[in-house]
């Protein structure tokens, strides 16, 4: 369908679909939309860069590193602090490094300047176990030999060196950053030393970058059925475990888009057998512990821990269910939690009415139809102005979605919660399902709204312009 | 796999030496691909009698990263040689040194260097004038340069230039200085000349390929020499330079010369009065 606003970029109608309308099926058959492909001219997109996608979401978040940006100074900046990867390490997130690039080194080369800052900041931080280098457009347009560059810093260094070809203006979106961090942390980490120890009964978790300690509501519940974590990628992981998750029996993965990569390298290469979970909402995570367990055989454990801890936060979504019975939800993220969570949504009474993702391939919007109700609005990297327009047409009563559209949200009445980063997270497992809840309904039924109504509705509603 | 590296003046005749050499290589039954990495997508005619296949960095462009394929960017030539070009931006516009890198990457990814290939030709343009062109020589690929030369100031200015880059990546690993092929211009005293510069250089003259109207003949005809009339005798000289490169196994880090010094050179041997 085509909204109002894209009068001029008719390009936007392969990109918004109803699900149940004009051969998109009611069981979700036919539903296609065009995604993951360049952004149309006029639309002003709010997707990331490759720089970001592998920066920001797949490298960044390793926590005993030196996050090293090739590039100019401001790359390095404005990539830096902005997603809650948190770990247990006082190293992590605290600083930033660049090689600083400026005119005369994109002149003349900046690898000399790229050895030299790797060399400083390793010896200033003797610390950190690696350096992670992202490389930026422009030392990617002047050739500088980045690879080069890391293995002969690693030989300096003794410490394991990783080039990131993440150049921001490859691939359409950030999505192609998440692969290229994938493909080069497969390549130069995993299987690069072989521990002797027993990994029974051992899996990684894929795909989970740990925001505000998601990692600390799950691990526990995997660790008492009897299953051991060796690698988490890449939220609160070491470099150490990134070279030896290969020894793990299972991958489970939760992000879907961002790491499927790497699991499925690991399958080719190392027969490591993968499954697709959501550690979000009640039910899903209670499936994610199940089949875990089907696949090692501890199938008792797994039950006796779903009733536990099911028990434990019953009472309080029930009483956040009665709060939020019946209102709808717009979900706007990424990509995947637009797919997760329609199903946590309705375990707290309510229903998604429009779900959108910057960077959705395919198979995300194949899970999206699938996971929501006829009816729905389905977006694929929409815009502003599309945003807008949505949130006034369809009314909803919660806005899921990232900083950037927080104060949109708000200035045309709507509830909004922060999925991205979260409002007082973690929103993963059990326990992190009642923060979610309790953030939701804080936004839904804060005595805002109805101030609001009675003050400055009537004034917007008011048919006499003097009084405004 | 043997992954060579053809470096030169342009003008100099590098691609035509290079398709000749190919050609012969190929007659000699030996399989080859040659990727031109020159914006101006001219390494490959001759092999190809003037066919244009579309360039990768054009199929890219027009067609989409995920709508490249090998069968669309690699066409057949003489005695079977592999043909590809990488294409790039007209004078004046873009990266040309950028779309080198890309190519490469799209070839490899694609699955372009495949076990039963004997040789990859790159052939580049001019000098090494920025990262991008330097790619062919990167860890991984050519270790072994050729460098296209005349008894002419400028040409083995430009030589002297491309050996200072492939000392730089010699440091780095396996590219190496393979050798100076003279295509003759004639110039007084030229061959002496041209083997005493290789000689500074640290290397040899491998073959001293005369200059002779077959060449144009055959370039007119868009064939390479061996391609229009294996009896040309031209046709036996390529036929000499492809048996040399083949048993050539001398490789070496080169050791540029000074400005002064190749001065004095062209003074030492009566170039300069």
């Amino acid at each position: 369908m085509l909204l109002k606003c894209d009068k001029t970029i008719p390009e936007r109608k392969k990109h918004i679909v109803i699900k149940g309308e004009n051969g998109c099926g009611g069981d979700s058959s036919g539903c296609e939309i065009a995604c993951n492909v360049p952004t149309t001219p006029g639309d002003m997109t709010e997707r990331g860069c490759t720089y970001a996608g592998c920066r920001g979401v797949v490298g960044g978040p390793v926590k005993d590193v030196i996050q090293m940006t090739h590039g100019p100074i401001g790359c390095a900046y404005y990539s830096w602090g902005y997603r809650p990867h948190l770990a247990d390490s006082d190293f992590h997130m605290k600083y930033i490094f660049v090689s600083d690039i400026d005119e005369s080194n994109i002149i003349f080369g900046g690898e000399k300047k790229l050895l030299q800052s790797i060399i400083e900041a390793s010896k200033e931080f003797p610390e950190a176990k690696g350096v992670f280098v992202y490389n930026t457009c422009p030392t990617a347009l002047i050739g500088d030999d980045g690879k080069y560059i890391a293995k002969a810093a690693q030989e300096k260094i003794g410490k394991p060196v990783v080039f990131f070809p993440c150049e921001g203006f490859r691939g359409v979106s950030q999505s192609q950053g998440h692969h290229v961090g994938n493909m080069t942390i497969f390549d130069t980490l995993v299987g690069s030393v072989e521990p002797e120890e027993d990994y029974a009964y051992s899996i990684n978790i894929v795909g989970d970058y740990n925001i505000k300690n998601d990692e600390k509501t799950f691990e526990h519940l995997f660790e008492d059925m009897g299953v051991n974590i060796i690698t988490r990628f890449t939220g609160n992981v070491s470099i150490d475990d990134l070279k030896i998750m290969h020894k793990a029996q299972l991958n489970v993965v939760h992000c879907q888009r961002s790491a499927t990569y790497i699991a499925d390298m690991m399958r080719e290469k190392y027969n490591t057998p993968s499954i697709n979970v959501t550690l979000w909402g009640i039910s899903n995570m209670s499936n994610a512990l199940r089949d875990v367990a089907k696949f090692f055989g501890l199938e008792k454990e797994a039950e006796r821990i779903i009733n536990t801890e099911t028990a434990k936060i019953k009472p309080k979504i029930e009483y956040y269910k009665k709060r939020l019975e019946g209102k709808t939800v717009f979900i706007y993220q990424g990509a995947p939690r637009a797919w997760h969570w329609p199903d946590l949504m309705r375990e707290l009474g309510m229903e998604v009415v429009v779900a959108a993702t910057t960077f959705g391939h395919e198979d995300d919007y194949d899970k999206i139809f699938k996971k929501v109700k006829k009816g729905t609005l389905v977006i694929d990297n929409p815009n502003a102005m599309e945003l807008e327009e949505i949130i006034e047409t369809y009314k909803p009563d919660l806005f899921i979605s990232g900083n950037k559209e927080k104060y949109l949200a708000y200035k045309l009445g709507t509830s909004f919660v922060n999925g991205h980063t979260y409002e007082t997270g973690p929103y993963a497992g059990y326990s992190g399902m009642v923060n979610f809840a309790r953030d939701i309904d804080r936004a839904i039924n804060t005595p805002v709204w109805e101030m609001l109504r009675e003050k400055a509705w009537p004034v917007k509603n008011n048919s006499n312009p003097e009084v405004v | 796999m043997r992954q060579v590296a053809f470096y030169g003046k342009g003008g100099i005749g590098k691609s035509t030496t290079q398709q000749n050499t190919a050609a012969s290589l190929a007659r000699i039954g030996k399989r080859i691909m040659v990727v031109g990495c020159d914006p101006k997508a001219d390494c490959t005619r001759l092999l190809l009698n003037g066919r244009r296949q579309p360039t990768v960095l054009d199929t890219l462009r027009e067609e989409g990263p995920e709508n490249v394929s090998l069968t669309k960017v690699l066409a057949d030539g003489y005695g079977g040689v592999k043909c590809v070009e990488s294409g790039g931006p007209e004078p004046g516009v873009g990266c040309g040194g950028r779309g080198v890198i890309t190519s490469i990457q799209t070839l490899e990814n694609l699955g372009a260097y495949t076990d039963d290939l004997d040789y990859v030709f790159y052939d580049v343009l001019g000098d090494v004038v920025c990262g991008g062109f330097a790619m062919p020589i990167r860890e991984g690929y050519a270790e072994e340069i050729y460098i296209v030369v005349s008894g002419e100031y400028m040409a083995m200015y430009a030589a002297n230039n491309i050996s200072k880059g492939i000392k730089k990546f010699a440091a780095r690993g396996h590219a190496r200085l393979a050798g100076i092929v003279c295509n003759s211009r004639q110039v007084e005293n030229e061959k002496e000349l041209v083997d005493e510069f290789a000689r500074r250089l640290n290397t040899k003259m491998i073959y001293f390929i005369p200059r002779s109207k077959d060449v144009q003949k055959a370039e007119i005809n868009k064939k390479t020499v061996i391609d229009y009339d294996p009896n040309m005798p031209q046709a036996q000289e390529y036929l000499n330079l492809a048996k040399i490169i083949e048993e050539n196994k001398d490789f070496r880090v080169p050791t540029p010369i000074t400005i002064d010094e190749l001065e004095d050179l062209m003074k030492e041997f009566g170039i300069v009065d």
